[in-house]
């Protein structure tokens, strides 16, 4: 059994200007120990799937329907206190924006002592301490430095901290929204690579979402693809980066500097993506398709799978 | 900067501001139109005595000796004889200072945490009927005209319902009772606090309350209070460990910044009141021309300010880590 | 146009930009921002009470011209030499010498704007062009002037003006004004040059340095037109604590023995003893300068939101 299920989730935000149809149908499933990645142009929907994953949607969010199981329990049907044990416990979360994830007012070894304790009556405030310091060291941070100040961290070592926060409970799943993108490329990579090894060596799954599709090349073993508010591509990374179902997914690859291999002409592609509170009718990426024919236009492609566990959303995928 | 650092640089720059201050004075009175004998003497007094003060404040000298030997009276104390009392302004001042710090420390301390207070939890339940309620009051106790918030308490609980003294600080048959012991003294100034007490902190709870309002609104929006969300800590402690702190940050610089204000209203309450403090004290000299005690309890005022805003930054410093580290 | 089609147009522009680049765009966008203020209960509130205030303040000249009696200074009503409750021939009663109450509420009305207004414009201006002058030219002309803003600030005003006052005996009303007006700029400085300081770095200002403008120039073409604004918020609040400190002056006894304001109002019950006599007398001075700070206030709050539209609340938040 899969650990975390996300069947058919559509999400809207209702606003002054009208419903922003953030999330339209959006299925996948994680399993243990697996890392799966979530790519897709800024926008499209990825920090609300992070988001109706740990109901921390905004106020305005509405969830109009969907399931998301997790370890065959709907998560959407929980009350806000049996949420609260959720959160951490089983799934923790590394926010897109570190800069200011931490508490500036405490102690940044303070703010995972106090997570370890909400959750685990067990360890005392000396333990928890412990733990923290342990952790300091498994993400590659001086644990002198827990009794530190947020300010006093620079980017890098706040990102860290975040991660050893996020492991702080021993969560089944980690959701990391973009956990290096403020960072520059030398501590990216590092960070990257920390990460990689502590979800292989504590078996984590790992949801990791980012724009870059090189990082996700990297990180993950499966990937989906988002547009617009939809899942159009899912399957085995190898898979979709070499042979991809979706004319999104292939544009996507085609604008960005070659990951391995002889270097191509960077085909950036055309026209913008939609705004979400009018999507274009049928397939959301007709109107930038190059492949587009009437019935695109007209119908919202299902979804269809080609291969063993290779999936698109797309009425003429490319066999 | 750490934090005895910042302290003393503070310090410095305080120390320049009250000087500053205490120059102007000087300028003020000396280079007003009229003889500055007239300033310093009092038209009752003994040949002797007008030359003995001449003396003492170097009337007879040029200015910038005059400027040197007014500093120095300062830094000893020395601030002359009162018109009015006929006694050193010294003397006086040292009962009224205490008297004032109380009441003003009080009020300040009790407005500030109810703002605060207040402010949180009506931010957590925005909207709600307790919200509106409590706002609306806020607003309106806010804008009450001060002198008009205290004759009209004390017409309602002084006069017709008889709960609390008139006015003073003391009721005197208690204090002149050999018997009466510290603790029925002590319930007897609280008894002659709690009107001029309520008059400040109605005028000031709802502003500070607002403010923090505000600035937990917007603090709740903040990363931080997601990742408190998201670590699946309760409720209570998001508001209070996370939000509050950070939201209370900005209402602690704007109580700072408002202190001079709120000093204003405490000389209003002092004299409505007949609280022997400075700022009635001021109110006094002023309309009884008594120049020593005027500019003597205006300076101390002054300097009360100035360290209250000391002691307000040192307040901010130790909230925030920003500041300490 | 319809209104509906007003609404559309509106939401599907940026609605409104709180300091726009170059010139007095803000001028144009006035329609746009009095429908945004319009929208807000608590401005319109204060709004109607300001006017209402207005009127009173108009309506102050009427009293005197019906009969002298009514004159709120030297009209004595000669059957009465004692204060008398509310009567047909006086509405709101009369004060300890039989002058008529109404008129006097009246007269405190106009004189309390003409303090507010008068006071208010002066200290903006002082604190537009010091603001201005300290933000655009920086190094030590900033430090000099922002250090002499920041003792103005520590200091209680109002014990100042007392102590201003037993120097050179009591102020006249028009000196009042002006010593407000130059405690009150401090406040006024620092914002303004907050606000110098972003737009001296935006880009059509180097361009204007560049293109040779002269300091005058770039000041009142380029920085001025963009900080009055914000100039006029601070005055809608500066003309709350005028009128505040005018009033506590008044009520300690150091107002202008000349004019009627509602302070003196409230110095003449309380030291002639009339406080638990004269509810009549005594209330409506207070609720007067309570509800017409209260009003201030409201539009300000509400005009904040119009320039700061991170203020605004989110629709359908919640
Ligand atoms: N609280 C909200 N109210 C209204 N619209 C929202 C809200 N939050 C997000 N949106 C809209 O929903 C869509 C999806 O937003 P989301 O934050 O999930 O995108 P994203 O893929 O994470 O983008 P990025 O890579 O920039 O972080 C966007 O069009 C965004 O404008
Ligand atoms: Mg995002």
């Amino acid at each position: 059994m899969s650990l975390l299920e996300v069947d058919s989730l559509t999400v809207h935000y209702l606003t002054a200007k009208g419903k922003v149809h953030a999330l339209e149908e959006v299925s996948f499933d994680l399993k243990k120990g697996e890392a799966l990645g979530l790519v897709g142009e800024s926008g499209c929907g990825k920090t609300t799937v992070a988001m109706a994953i740990m109901k921390l949607l905004a106020p305005n969010a509405r969830v109009l329907s969907g399931k998301i199981l997790l370890r065959g329990e709907d998560l959407l049907r929980k009350g806000e206190e049996e949420m609260r044990k959720v959160r951490w416990k089983e799934v923790s979360m590394v926010f897109q924006s570190a800069m200011n994830a931490l508490n500036p007012v405490h102690r940044v070894g303070d703010q995972i002592v106090e997570a370890i304790l909400a959750h685990d009556g067990s360890f005392s405030e000396e333990e928890a301490q412990k733990r923290v310091s342990e952790l300091f060291a498994l993400v590659g941070l001086d644990p002198n430095r827990m009794r530190d100040y947020p300010h006093q961290y620079s980017g890098g070592m706040r990102q860290r901290a975040i991660i050893a926060m996020a492991l702080a409970c021993e969560p089944s799943l980690v959701i990391a929204d973009e956990p290096t993108t403020a960072l520059d490329v030398v501590v990216q990579d590092q960070i990257l690579g920390e990460m990689k090894r502590l979800q292989m060596d504590l078996h984590l799954s790992l949801l990791y979402i980012s724009h870059d599709i090189s990082i996700i090349a990297r990180a993950c073993d499966r990937m989906g693809v988002m547009y617009a508010g939809q899942l159009v591509e899912l399957g085995p990374t190898q898979k979709v980066l070499e042979a991809p179902l979706h004319p999104y997914t292939r544009g996507l690859l085609n604008s960005y500097p070659s990951l391995r291999g002889p270097k191509k002409r960077l085909r950036p592609i055309p026209g913008e993506p939609p705004n979400l509170w009018e999507p274009p009718e049928g397939c959301r990426f007709h109107p930038r398709c190059p492949r587009a024919s009437e019935i695109c236009r007209s119908s919202c492609p299902p979804v269809v799978s080609l291969e063993n566990g290779h999936f698109a959303r797309c009425h003429r995928p490319r066999s | 900067m750490n934090l005895r650092l910042f302290v003393l640089v503070r310090s410095v720059q305080i120390l320049i501001t009250f000087f500053i201050i205490m120059t102007l004075l000087f300028v003020l009175f000396r280079l007003a139109p009229g003889d500055p004998v007239a300033f310093l003497t009092d038209p009752q007094m003994t040949e002797e005595e007008v030359a003995l003060l001449s003396q003492q404040f170097g009337l007879d000298q040029p200015l910038h000796r005059q400027y040197l030997l007014y500093v120095w009276n300062f830094i000893r104390g020395e601030f002359g004889i009162s018109f009015y009392y006929h006694r050193p302004v010294v003397e006086i001042l040292k009962d009224r200072l205490p008297k004032t710090a109380l009441l003003f420390t009080t009020a300040t301390i009790l407005y500030a945490f109810a703002g605060i207070t207040w402010g949180k939890i009506l931010a957590w339940k925005r909207g709600s009927l307790l919200d509106t309620s409590v706002s609306l009051f806020g607003l309106l106790t806010h804008t009450f005209f001060l002198p008009w918030l205290a004759l009209i308490l004390i017409w309602i609980f002084a006069y017709h319902l008889g709960w609390f003294p008139l006015n003073a600080m003391i009721s005197p048959e208690i204090w002149l009772d050999p018997e009466s012991g510290w603790l029925r003294k002590g319930l007897d100034i609280l008894h002659h606090m709690v009107l001029p007490l309520a008059v400040l902190f109605l005028t000031h709870f709802g502003g500070y309350t607002l403010v923090m309002r505000s600035t937990m609104l917007e603090t709740l929006r903040e990363d931080y209070i997601l990742t408190a969300r998201a670590k699946g800590l309760p409720e209570k402690v998001i508001r209070n460990r996370h939000a509050a702190p950070n939201a209370a940050l900005p209402v602690v610089t704007s109580l700072g910044l408002s202190l001079a204000f709120s000093i204003n209203g405490g000389a209003i309450t002092e004299t409505i009141f007949s609280w022997p403090g400075l700022g009635r004290e001021l109110v006094f000299s002023v309309s009884n021309s008594d120049y020593p005690l005027a500019q003597a309890s205006f300076l101390l005022i002054a300097a009360f300010v100035l360290v209250s805003n000391l002691i307000v930054d040192i307040i901010y410093a130790y909230l925030d880590p920003r500041i300490r580290y | 146009m319809s209104s509906r089609e007003g609404k559309r147009t509106n939401s599907s522009k940026p609605r409104h930009r709180a300091f726009p680049r170059t010139g007095i765009r803000w001028l144009r966008h006035l329609e746009e921002n009095w429908r945004i203020y319009r929208s807000n209960p608590m401005g319109m509130a204060g709004l109607v009470l300001l006017a209402l205030f207005g009127l009173m303040a108009l309506a102050s000249f009427i009293p005197p011209l019906i009969d002298p009696i009514y004159d709120p200074m030297s009209g004595v009503d000669p059957i009465i030499d004692t204060s008398t409750g509310p009567s047909w021939r006086h509405w709101l009663g009369t004060d300890f010498m039989g002058r008529d109450i109404f008129s006097q509420l009246l007269t405190g009305a106009r004189v309390a704007f003409m303090i507010g207004i008068s006071a208010a414009f002066m200290a903006v201006a002082i604190g537009t062009l010091v603001g201005m002058t300290a933000g655009y030219f920086g190094r030590t002309v900033d430090t000099l002037l922002m250090r002499l803003a920041d003792i103005i600030m520590v200091l209680p005003g109002l014990l100042v003006i007392l102590i201003l006052s037993s120097v050179v005996g009591r102020l006249s009303i028009w000196n009042l004004v002006i010593i407000i007006a130059l405690f009150k700029w401090a406040g006024v400085s620092r914002v303004i040059r907050a606000q110098t300081l972003s737009l001296s770095v935006r880009p059509y200002i180097e361009a204007a340095r560049v293109a040779g403008a002269s300091h005058a120039r770039i000041l009142f073409r380029h920085i001025l037109p963009n900080v009055l604004p914000l100039s006029f918020l601070y005055m809608t609040f500066g003309v709350t604590s005028a009128i505040l400190i005018e009033a506590a002056l008044s009520f300690l006894g150091f107002g202008d023995p000349s004019t009627v304001s509602w302070g003196m109002m409230l110095q003449w019950v309380w030291k002639t003893g009339h406080m638990f006599k004269a509810p009549y007398w005594l209330i409506p001075p207070g609720v007067c300068i309570s509800l017409i700070t209260l009003s201030f206030y409201l539009v300000g709050r509400a005009l904040d939101e119009v320039l700061n539209p991170r203020l605004r609340k989110e629709v359908l938040e919640q």
